[in-house]
C-alpha cells in the first residue's frame, strides 16, 4: 500500500467539468443508479470503484449518452458538462460523443489499418483539411497514446494485429484524436498484463494535463495510483466521493471501509 | 454411472498410472471413435449419391452437346438456281440437286449405295429448305463450292449415340434398316460425323418434330434477364430492410410481427408466389405474359426473405464492440453501420444473396404459372428492353418442357440442359467464393 502515499495529490482547485444531480438509471424495472450526485473536475483523474454490478459502467455511460443505444435503458436527472444539460432535447448525442471520448474494457480497434483507426474520428468530424493535416493529427494522437514509437513503421498494418496492450493504447489514441474534453475509460486495463497496465496508467497520468479523465476500475491499487478523486459505488448508490487519499486512508462510510479492506465485493 | 471423483478434492482413489487409460477413458475414447465412424459413413453416403448423380447427369446429358452432321461440298450453278426457283415445289428441286451431288460424291469415292430422295428425307431431314434459305440469302455464292453441315435426323443421331438400334427400326416409317446401311457407309467415308453442337448451346427451342434444332441459348438469356431483375431488386431492398430492422427499428410488437412474417415467407411454396405474380403483375398490373421482367418480380418476392434472413444473421454476427467503438468516437448510427458494420457483414450478405439467386435460378413452378414455359423461347430478344419484356422462357422451364416431350432426343436435351444449368450454378458459387475472399477481414 506504498502506492497510496507515494502520490501527493494535487489540491483540487480545478473547475467543475461535469456536474450530475439526482441521476437515476433504470434498465426496464431494474433500478441501476439511485439518485447519484457528483461533481467531476477538469484536469483531474476521477476513479469509480465498487463491487461489480454496482453501476459504475452504467453511470459512466450516462456521461456520453452511450446508454441511449440500450433500448430498455432510461436515464433521469440532470447531467451538465460545462453547464450544458447533455440530456437536453437540443443536444445531439453524436456531437456530445466527439467531445466526451470513451475507451472500452475490451480493446476494440476497427478491423482496419492502424492509421485508419486513428484517422477515422478526425475524418468524420472534418478535422483535417488535407492529407498532411490528417497525418499530423494521427501522429500526435499516437504519440499521446504512447504507442507512436512502436507502430510508426507499420501504420498500414491492421490494428487488430497488435498485442492487447498495444491495442488498448491504440484505442486511447483513437479516442484522443478527436480532441475530446473528457475521456471516459471503463476498466481499460482489465484485459492487460501488468506491464501493459503500467504503460496505460502512466499514459492516463499524462492525459490529466489536457483532459478530465474518468476511469472505472475494479483494482483499488490502480485507483490509488492514478486518480486524484475517487467515487465508491455500492448497489447503485454513490456511497462516498472525495480525495483519493482520503477515501483509502480514512473512509467515512463503513461500506467503503469494508470494501477497501476486502470484506465486500 | 456416477462420478464420485467429480466433486470434492481428489482422493487417494486415483492411484492408476497415466501409462494405461482407465475404464472410463477407454469408454469415452470408444464413443468418440464410434462417432467419427458414423460421420465418415455419413459423408461416404453423401459422396456416393453425389457421384452417382454427377455420373448419370454426364452420361445422359453429354450426348446433347454433340450432333451428327452430314458434311458435303456442294456447288449450285446459276441455271440450277433459276430453274429451281421457277418450279412449284421449290425445296424439292433443291433436294434433287443435293441427292445428285451426293451420288456424284459417293461414286467418285467408288462407293455404291442406293441413295434416293426419300432416303435423304429420312436421314438428313429438311435439307432442301436449308439449301434454299442459304442461297436466297447469299446469291453471290452461286457457282462457288460451299461446304454444308446438315444436321442428321434425330434417329440417325440416336443411332450414332447408341440410343437407336437396328432392332428398334424393324417397323419404323421414319427410318429403316437399309437407311442405316447408307448411314454406315457415309460415316465410313467421312461424310457423316459427330461434331460439337453449338446449336444446342446457343439456339432457341424448336418444334416437337425437330429436336436437332433445339437449343437452350434463348432460355439462358431469359434466365439471365430474370436474375438481373432479382439482383437489382432483391439485393437493395433486402439489405435495406435488414439494416433497418436490425440496427434502427425499435423492438416492439410491430417489428416482432414483421420478423415472424418474413421468416414465414421464406417457407411459402414457390408456386404460391407464381399464382400471386399471375394475379398481381399480369392480370392486375397488366405486365406482359411470359416476360422475364414478371418472372424476375416473382422470383424477387421469393428471394427477398432468404436475403433478409441471411443479411440479418450476418449483421447480428458483427461484434457489438465495433458499433460501440464507432459511436464512441462520435460516429452517427448510420456512419457506424455503413463504415464498419456493413463491410464486416458483407461476406455473409453475399453468401446469402448468391444462395437466394441460385434458388431463384433453379425455380420452375412459378414460371410455368406466369407462362414462361419452354416452347415460348422461340426468338432471341432484340435488345435490353425486349430482353426484359419479350416472351421468353428460363432454363429450368425449358428443361421441364423438353423432358415432357415424346421424342427420346428431347430427353437427351433435358439432361444436357441440366448440365448447362449446373455450370451456371457452379459459376455463381465460384463468384461468391471470390467475392467473399475479397471482403473477408479479421476482427
Ligand atoms: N444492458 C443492460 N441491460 C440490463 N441490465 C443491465 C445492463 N447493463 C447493466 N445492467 C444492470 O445494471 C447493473 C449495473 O451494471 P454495471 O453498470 O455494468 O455494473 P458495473 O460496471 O459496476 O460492474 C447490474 O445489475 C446489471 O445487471
Ligand atoms: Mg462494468
Amino acid at each position: 500500500m506504498n502506492d497510496m502515499r507515494k502520490i501527493e495529490r494535487d489540491v483540487d482547485m480545478n473547475d467543475v467539468k461535469i456536474s450530475a444531480k439526482g441521476v437515476q438509471v433504470y434498465y426496464g424495472t431494474t433500478h441501476a443508479i439511485k439518485d447519484v450526485d457528483v461533481l467531476i473536475q477538469d484536469k483531474t483523474v476521477t476513479a469509480f470503484i465498487g463491487p461489480s454490478g454496482c453501476g459504475k459502467s452504467t453511470f459512466l455511460r450516462c456521461l456520453n449518452r452511450m446508454n441511449d443505444t440500450i433500448d430498455i435503458c432510461r436515464v433521469t436527472g440532470d447531467i451538465r458538462i460545462d453547464g450544458d444539460d447533455i440530456y437536453d432535447k437540443r443536444v445531439d448525442p453524436v456531437q456530445l460523443r466527439a467531445k466526451v471520448g470513451m475507451v472500452f474494457q475490451k480493446p476494440n480497434p476497427f478491423p482496419k489499418s492502424i492509421y485508419d483507426n486513428v484517422a477515422y474520428g478526425p475524418r468524420i468530424h472534418g478535422m483535417a483539411k488535407n492529407k498532411a493535416d490528417l497525418d499530423e493529427i494521427v501522429e500526435r494522437a499516437l504519440r499521446r497514446g504512447a504507442i507512436w514509437d512502436e507502430v510508426k513503421d507499420r501504420l498500414d498494418a491492421p490494428g487488430t494485429g497488435l498485442s492487447g496492450g498495444q491495442q488498448q493504447r491504440l484505442c486511447i489514441a483513437r479516442a484522443v484524436a478527436t480532441e475530446p474534453e473528457v475521456l471516459l475509460m471503463d476498466e481499460p486495463c482489465s484485459a492487460l498484463d501488468p506491464i501493459a497496465t503500467g504503460q496505460v496508467e502512466e499514459l492516463i497520468d499524462e492525459l490529466r494535463n489536457d483532459y478530465s479523465v474518468v476511469i472505472v476500475t475494479h483494482s483499488m491499487q490502480q485507483a490509488a495510483r492514478v486518480s486524484q478523486k475517487t467515487a465508491f459505488f455500492h448497489l447503485g448508490n454513490l456511497v462516498e466521493y472525495g480525495e483519493t487519499g482520503q477515501i483509502f486512508t480514512n473512509p467515512q462510510d463503513p461500506r467503503t471501509e469494508s470494501y477497501i479492506s476486502g470484506k465486500i465485493g | 454411472m456416477t462420478d464420485t471423483n467429480m466433486d470434492g478434492p481428489a482422493t487417494p482413489q486415483r492411484k492408476n498410472s497415466l501409462m494405461a487409460p482407465d475404464a472410463r477413458t477407454k469408454q469415452r475414447n470408444a464413443a468418440e471413435a464410434r462417432f467419427k465412424a458414423y460421420g465418415i459413413i455419413a459423408i461416404l453416403i453423401g459422396v456416393f449419391f453425389l457421384v452417382v448423380l454427377a455420373a448419370s447427369i454426364l452420361r445422359n446429358g453429354l450426348p446433347a452437346f454433340t450432333q451428327t452432321v452430314v458434311e458435303l461440298e456442294f456447288t449450285l450453278t446459276e441455271e440450277q438456281y433459276n430453274d429451281a426457283e421457277s418450279k412449284v415445289l421449290k425445296t424439292a428441286a433443291y433436294k434433287e440437286f443435293l441427292v445428285t451431288a451426293f451420288r456424284e460424291n459417293l461414286s467418285e469415292r467408288g462407293v455404291e449405295v442406293p441413295f434416293d430422295e426419300s432416303a435423304i428425307d429420312r436421314i438428313v431431314g429438311q435439307a432442301g429448305n436449308t439449301l434454299r434459305t442459304y442461297f436466297r440469302a447469299n446469291e453471290d455464292q452461286l457457282g462457288q463450292p460451299v461446304t454444308f453441315s446438315l444436321g442428321a435426323s434425330s434417329r440417325v443421331d440416336g443411332y450414332f449415340k447408341g440410343r437407336v438400334t437396328r432392332e428398334d427400326l424393324s417397323n419404323s416409317r421414319f427410318l429403316n434398316a437399309e437407311d442405316l446401311d447408307i448411314v454406315d457407309v457415309l460415316a465410313d467415308v467421312g461424310i457423316m460425323k459427330q461434331q460439337f453442337n453449338w446449336t444446342f448451346v446457343t439456339g432457341k427451342d424448336a418444334g416437337v418434330d425437330n429436336p436437332g434444332g433445339a437449343g437452350i441459348g434463348a432460355s439462358v438469356i431469359g434466365s439471365f434477364f430474370m436474375m438481373l431483375v432479382v439482383l437489382m431488386l432483391a439485393l437493395p431492398i433486402g439489405v435495406a430492410a435488414s439494416i433497418y430492422l436490425e440496427e434502427f427499428a425499435p423492438k416492439n410488437r410491430w417489428t416482432d410481427l414483421i420478423e415472424v412474417n418474413i421468416s414465414n415467407l421464406a417457407a411459402v411454396p414457390s408456386i404460391v408466389f407464381g399464382i400471386l405474380g399471375l394475379a398481381v403483375f399480369i392480370q392486375l398490373a397488366g405486365l406482359p405474359q411470359s416476360a422475364p421482367l414478371v418472372g424476375g418480380l416473382v422470383l424477387t418476392l421469393m428471394t427477398l426473405p432468404t436475403i433478409i434472413i441471411s443479411t440479418r444473421a450476418s449483421l447480428k454476427a458483427v461484434p457489438p464492440s465495433i458499433r460501440s467503438a464507432a459511436l464512441g468516437v462520435g460516429a452517427s448510427k448510420m456512419q457506424s453501420v455503413f463504415h464498419h458494420v456493413l463491410p464486416l457483414a458483407m461476406p455473409g450478405i453475399l453468401t446469402g444473396t448468391i444462395i437466394g439467386l441460385a434458388q431463384a435460378l433453379g425455380e420452375t413452378a412459378p414460371l410455368l404459372l406466369i407462362g414462361m414455359v419452354g416452347f415460348v423461347a422461340r426468338e432471341y430478344p432484340d435488345g435490353i428492353v425486349s430482353g426484359f419484356t419479350d416472351a421468353n422462357s428460363a432454363m429450368p422451364a425449358q428443361i421441364y418442357t423438353w423432358a415432357a416431350r415424346a421424342d427420346q432426343a428431347f430427353y437427351e436435351k433435358a439432361w444436357g440442359g441440366i448440365i448447362v444449368l449446373l455450370v451456371f450454378l457452379l459459376a455463381m458459387n465460384v463468384l461468391a467464393i471470390i467475392l467473399r475472399r475479397r471482403f473477408e477481414r479479421r476482427w
